[in-house]
């Protein structure tokens, strides 16, 4: 009995791995018939159903950058019927995730994003991405963009992405618990600054928020102290060119200035343990007097409880070195164009609507600032918020700066970096032993 | 095979879906990795083939390499310390306690929550007292003021920290398979050993202990070949930081193969780890094998 009852199922088993082989073969008999189609239907010329992959990093409905996007791939959907687009959304460090395992696969989504310069580096050496330099030209598209912001993406003088936007690091204060700490004006030197933290310690307000767990965030700002010890930008293109070393007293200087900042206890308790969200959002419930971000957080500040109670001021001098009007600049995301694209005329021309219109939709949502492309409109009479005025005054005075520490070496030195300075929350160092862990990171990695 | 009067062939079919399956998604992976370990790669441009380079520069020159492991291995004995107190426990339980089923249902359930949430949980239990943390609002209200720390923060205690939370989700998971062991063991052979005078803790000691060996095993290897992959815990509550100070064997593959753009060095290092498992399954088969051969 129990011999016959097996017997039937190793049947059946069998019966279902035929079965399985079987669809297998199907499905593959289906994909030719549907490349034999395609090529009929492309002598109809304009008919062809396409269908674009459109990988990006605006998943939550919440926020102006989705219903931004949702907006732009529908009217274009509606325009042109023949043309779908498939939007695969993911949070930021998923994306970045995904493309690198597609990019080993040389399975490129259609529309994908990246980081400027040294990040997308390694896809560009690949030939993974389609230079855009025809694209930009048509209907007006490249001089939509700020001048010079298009050569974080560009390589051997091809354009290989369009950025979602254009942001610089500033200070952001509340200024009800400035006024509690008995604060009076903005710091215009990083000492009065350092007073400025002692001051709301003494009040028990917790200075500054930061969500050190991504330590990009600590990066982010202590370059920016680098970027005044340095007394101007290009630090890290010096030591690419072999003109300066991680140990000159610049880099040193920096170090021991950011760590009198961490002995201050400038920084909330135990922030290597706080992500991105939860550390703004200290911030953002008036729990933290300060956060030192980039200005794509101002649409979510104004939204939030502290809205309106805040003021924004740029990162003071250092020692009596650097200008104000020197910013940490965040060239935004952006996007490109998978070279191997099945459909790279249609990509093209579908990010080329995007790209031009995206400025537009942005303003209408209030989300403009920041924005990499010139855009034409009174904000104030559309109804930002004075934070957002003040931002777009400051973005007026920019000066040029420095790339995040990321953008410009190679991943692995930067891992070393950001692991460095976050050990600088924990512990207190020997700016001489950063320097030199730094030194030898890039040494070994060049 | 002979008892059963199947053919072979029949054997084999039954066997091969499983086997196919085991051979795609767990042996070919494994050899990918230690051909991908040789390589100087980051994923995406051409590879360099650089031999035995990066198990070089791991063994030797890799300072969080070998803190790592210590940390992975010191995940591994705490999570197998655990295990005889699951024992102990059980044989408690099975003793004193009618219809255990309810209780060890309730310490299953920590098991069953997602390591996320529960890596959220204790994170909010961990925090520092400016954030409103749990253990620090406990010892404050004790007036152990003194005693409060940044628990996730400070090199010296997070580790502890993070072995404590993964002893605690995983005790009522052993305890079930501990229990279920001790509840095979047939009443007769008990009700022999107290004619012969055993009762209470002596007969766990002669009886339940030395027949719950074969469980107790399976426990250990589980804990054991768990804890060498410890990666999703540690990744949500603090990702390996401050600055390496709780990172294991696993988070440290993951930070080189997909941070730093290392795929051959985090492949190298995931060889290793494949290693240091098939090793240690090894030893301890072995010295199970004698220990099972003193009891039964």
């Amino acid at each position: 009995m129990a011999s016959k009852t097996m017997k039937t199922s190793a049947i059946a088993l069998s019966a279902a791995a035929l079965l399985l082989g079987a669809t297998a073969c199907g499905t593959k008999e289906n994909n030719t018939a549907d490349n034999t189609n395609a090529g009929t239907n492309a002598g109809n010329k304009g008919d062809k159903e396409v269908t674009i992959t459109f990988q990006n990093i605006y998943p939550d409905p919440e926020t102006p950058s989705y219903k931004m996007l949702h907006a732009l791939v529908d009217q274009y959907q509606k325009d042109h019927p023949n043309i779908k687009i498939e939007l695969d959304s993911l949070n930021t460090d998923q994306q970045k995730l995904k493309l690198k395992t597609q990019a080993a696969s040389k399975e490129v989504p259609d529309i994908t994003i990246v980081n400027p310069s040294a990040q997308m580096k390694p896809f560009v050496d690949a030939g993974l991405f389609a230079p855009l330099n025809d694209m930009i030209d048509q209907n007006g598209l490249k001089d939509t963009f700020q001048k010079g912001l298009l050569d974080y993406y560009s390589f051997d003088g091809n354009v290989y992405a369009l950025p979602d936007g254009n942001n610089i690091e500033v200070v952001y204060y509340n200024k009800d618990l400035f006024a509690q700490a008995g604060i009076t004006a903005p710091p215009a030197t990083y000492e009065e600054f350092i007073e400025d933290v002692k001051a709301l310690r003494a009040k028990n307000i917790t200075p500054i928020a930061i969500g050190e767990k991504d330590s990009w965030t600590g990066s982010f700002l202590f370059m920016n102290v680098l970027l005044r010890t340095n007394g101007g930008p290009g630090f890290l293109q010096d030591v690419l060119d072999g003109k300066k070393k991680f140990t000159d007293p610049e880099f040193t200087d920096a170090v021991s200035k950011f760590q009198d900042l961490i002995q201050a206890k400038a920084f909330n308790e135990g922030a290597t343990s706080v992500d991105y969200n939860t550390g703004g959002n200290l911030f953002k419930t008036g729990k933290a007097a300060m956060m030192i971000m980039g200005t794509w957080e101002t649409g979510a500040i104004d939204a939030s409880s502290v809205g309106g109670k805040v003021g924004v001021f740029k990162f003071p001098t250092v020692g009596g070195k650097g200008d104000p009007d020197q910013f940490m600049l965040a060239p935004g995301s952006a996007f490109a164009i998978s070279a191997n694209s099945e459909h790279l005329q249609e990509t093209k021309d579908f990010l080329n609507y995007f790209m031009l219109n995206m400025p537009k939709k942005q303003f209408e949502l209030k989300n403009a600032v920041g924005s990499g492309q010139i855009i034409e409109g009174d904000f104030k009479a559309a109804g930002y918020s004075d934070l957002a005025i003040d931002v777009l005054e400051l973005f007026k005075g920019v000066k040029g700066g420095d790339l995040a520490f990321d953008n410009t070496m190679k991943p692995a030195i930067a891992q070393v970096h950001l692991s460095s300075i976050q050990n600088m929350f924990v512990q207190k160092v020997d700016p001489a032993n950063v320097a030199q862990e730094h030194q030898a990171a890039f040494d070994s990695n060049k | 095979m002979n008892v059963l009067k199947v053919p072979a062939r029949t054997i084999a079919v039954f066997v091969l879906p499983c086997l196919l399956l085991y051979i795609g998604l767990v042996f070919v992976p494994i050899v990918v990795s230690v051909y991908d370990s040789l390589l100087d790669w980051d994923s995406i441009n051409k590879a360099k083939f650089i031999g035995l380079d990066n198990f070089k520069t791991i063994l030797f020159e890799d300072t969080n390499f070998w803190p790592s492991v210590r940390r992975t291995l010191m995940y591994a004995v705490f999570s197998m310390a655990e295990i005889p107190i699951c024992l102990f426990i059980a044989a408690l339980m099975n003793r004193y306690v009618r219809k255990a089923n309810t209780l060890v249902s309730i310490y299953f359930v920590p098991v069953i929550l997602s390591v996320v949430i529960i890596g959220q949980l204790w994170k909010t239990i961990y925090n520092p007292t400016e954030m409103g943390g749990m253990l620090n609002g406990i010892l404050t209200s004790l007036g152990l003021e003194s005693w409060t720390h940044s628990w996730l923060t400070e090199p010296k205690f997070a580790m502890y920290c993070l072995y404590f939370v993964s002893l605690w989700q995983y005790f009522g998971y052993h305890l079930l398979i501990q229990y279920t062991g001790v509840q095979n063991i047939p009443n007769e052979i008990y009700e022999a050993a107290k004619i012969d005078g055993a009762e209470g803790f002596k007969s766990d000691w002669y009886i339940t202990y030395p027949m719950a060996v074969p469980i107790f095993k399976i426990s250990i290897v589980l804990a054991f070949i768990g804890s060498l992959q410890a990666f999703d815990l540690v990744w949500v509550m603090t990702g390996g930081g401050p600055a390496h100070a709780t990172d294991t064997i696993s988070t440290h593959m993951y930070n080189m193969s997909f941070l730093s753009l290392k795929y051959g060095y985090g492949s190298a290092l995931a060889t290793i780890l494949v290693f240091i498992c098939l090793l240690f399954t090894v030893v301890i088969n072995f010295v199970f094998k004698k220990v099972e051969a003193k009891y039964t």
